[in-house]
């Protein structure tokens, strides 16, 4: 371990931590709580997928949504891994953690009830995982974890072309137009929240100096749209967002953040925004597929325990 | 016939469609994941042309491959763009494919890349 101010100068220097010997506590703690969140949210984006993907259209639609489950799961081994060298028991993370103590993105917790719903989420969500790794590639001070995150860019890649071809494939029949309408209307604002707080309400400061990310939130979540709003627009469909010429920045067009009926996928824009402090409530409270998507994780484990034990 | 502003392709109209220049506008197709042309990956098993028809023979890395319809698109983008072709015609032959199959060049890729 070493003092704060030579873990500053090293990271200012441009010298990657290779162990826990490189740095501090703090640092590696940080690490830590970063990675756990990546690690969870590949993981339990694949029993969200693998839901959705029993609606595939046919069986060459239904091998590459298998295909990006293999993938996601191949990511999130990566970042576990990376935890258990830093001393974590991944095995207790994975299998004994309550399914309200998962890391992942809100958004997961809505479950995807179609084929529609799965390619807006390969195209939305996994462009924020591209956003978001994106950033921790370019910027992380990390060493293994940089050296991980090259494979994992390269198929994210794939994950965003799969979700952006079949939407211009549903997009030119009138039907699934609208189908496609209606689950863009859900995910959009569901996809800008996972960013999480705007930058006047939380600071990077230790984040950044440590070189844990390089980009603030705000930063990240203009970054996104800055694709997905033209993409949307080029095929027809509304987003609540436009593109501002004055200030070169995207604006939201609706009440940011606001009320959602999770059940019946709506947002209620109608009551007007909310506060940060209500948003953080009900993902504290997780959403309806929560204990599901969890318990597909964990339930080979609680049988070969309950078999052992008998 | 619409030019589309490559050299290549330039001189492949001019000296008629040939195998080599549709090769060589297959170099250009890459892996949808890894940057690796679908050439150096071993996937084309034969490229015949009858008038302005392109027949390729394709085969995937694996039975369950997830991106052949990808593959497939890119294909008929690239080929479609050169000048004089009409149709192009992909056969999937499933033929046997393993990493011998993958050029010197393409090794290199996927080495630095850490896939092998």
């Amino acid at each position: 371990m070493v003092t704060d101010s030579a873990l500053l100068e090293r990271i200012r220097a441009g010298k990657l931590v290779e162990r826990p010997e490189h740095a501090n506590e703090r640092y590696i703690e940080g690490l830590k709580r970063t990675l756990i969140v990546s690690a969870d949210t590949e993981l339990i984006s694949a029993p969200a997928y693998l839901r959705a993907a029993q609606d595939a259209p046919n069986i060459n639609a239904y091998i590459s949504a298998l295909g990006i489950i293999q993938d996601e799961l191949g990511h999130a081994h990566i970042a576990y891994r990376l935890l258990r060298d830093l001393g974590v028991d991944t095995d207790a993370l994975v299998y004994e953690r309550r399914p309200e103590e998962f890391k992942h993105p809100y958004a997961f917790d809505v479950p995807l009830e179609s084929w529609t719903e799965l390619v807006v989420a390969n195209a939305f969500y996994d462009r924020a995982g591209f956003v978001l790794l994106g950033d921790v590639f370019r910027h992380t001070s990390y060493g293994p974890w940089k050296r991980a995150l090259v494979k994992v860019d390269r198929e994210e890649n794939f994950h965003l072309r799969h979700g952006e071809r079949w939407m211009s494939i549903l997009a030119q029949d009138p039907e699934r137009k609208e189908e496609l309408q209606r689950a863009v209307d859900w995910m959009f604002v569901l996809t800008l929240e996972w960013f999480g707080l705007p930058d006047h309400l939380k600071r990077h400061t230790e984040q950044i100096s440590y070189g844990l990310k390089g980009k603030t939130n705000d930063q990240l979540r203009q970054e996104w749209m800055s694709t997905t709003v033209p993409f949307c627009e080029s095929l027809g469909l509304r987003v609540p967002a436009h593109y501002d010429d004055r200030t070169g920045q995207y604006v939201i067009d609706v009440p940011f953040p606001a009320e959602f009926d999770a059940e019946r996928k709506r947002w209620l824009f109608e009551r007007g925004p909310i506060t940060w402090e209500q948003v953080l409530e009900r993902w504290r409270k997780r959403g309806p597929a929560n204990g599901e998507l969890v318990g597909a994780i964990q339930r080979g484990y609680a049988q070969l325990r309950r078999a052992i034990a008998s | 016939m619409i030019a589309d502003g490559s050299e290549g392709d330039g001189m492949a109209e001019e000296r008629g469609l040939t195998v080599e220049a549709i090769i060589s506008a297959l170099s250009e197709v890459y892996d949808p994941e890894y940057p690796i042309s679908i050439v150096d990956l071993g996937l084309i098993r034969g490229v015949e042309i009858d008038g302005g028809v392109v027949r390729v023979k394709l085969t995937f890395t694996s039975l369950g491959c997830p991106c052949t319809e990808l593959i497939c698109d890119d294909i008929r983008a690239r080929l479609s763009r050169i000048g004089g072709v009409k149709r192009v015609e992909i056969e999937e032959v499933f033929d046997r494919w393993d990493a011998s199959a993958i050029s010197r060049k393409g090794r290199e890729v996927l080495r630095n890349l850490g896939v092998i």
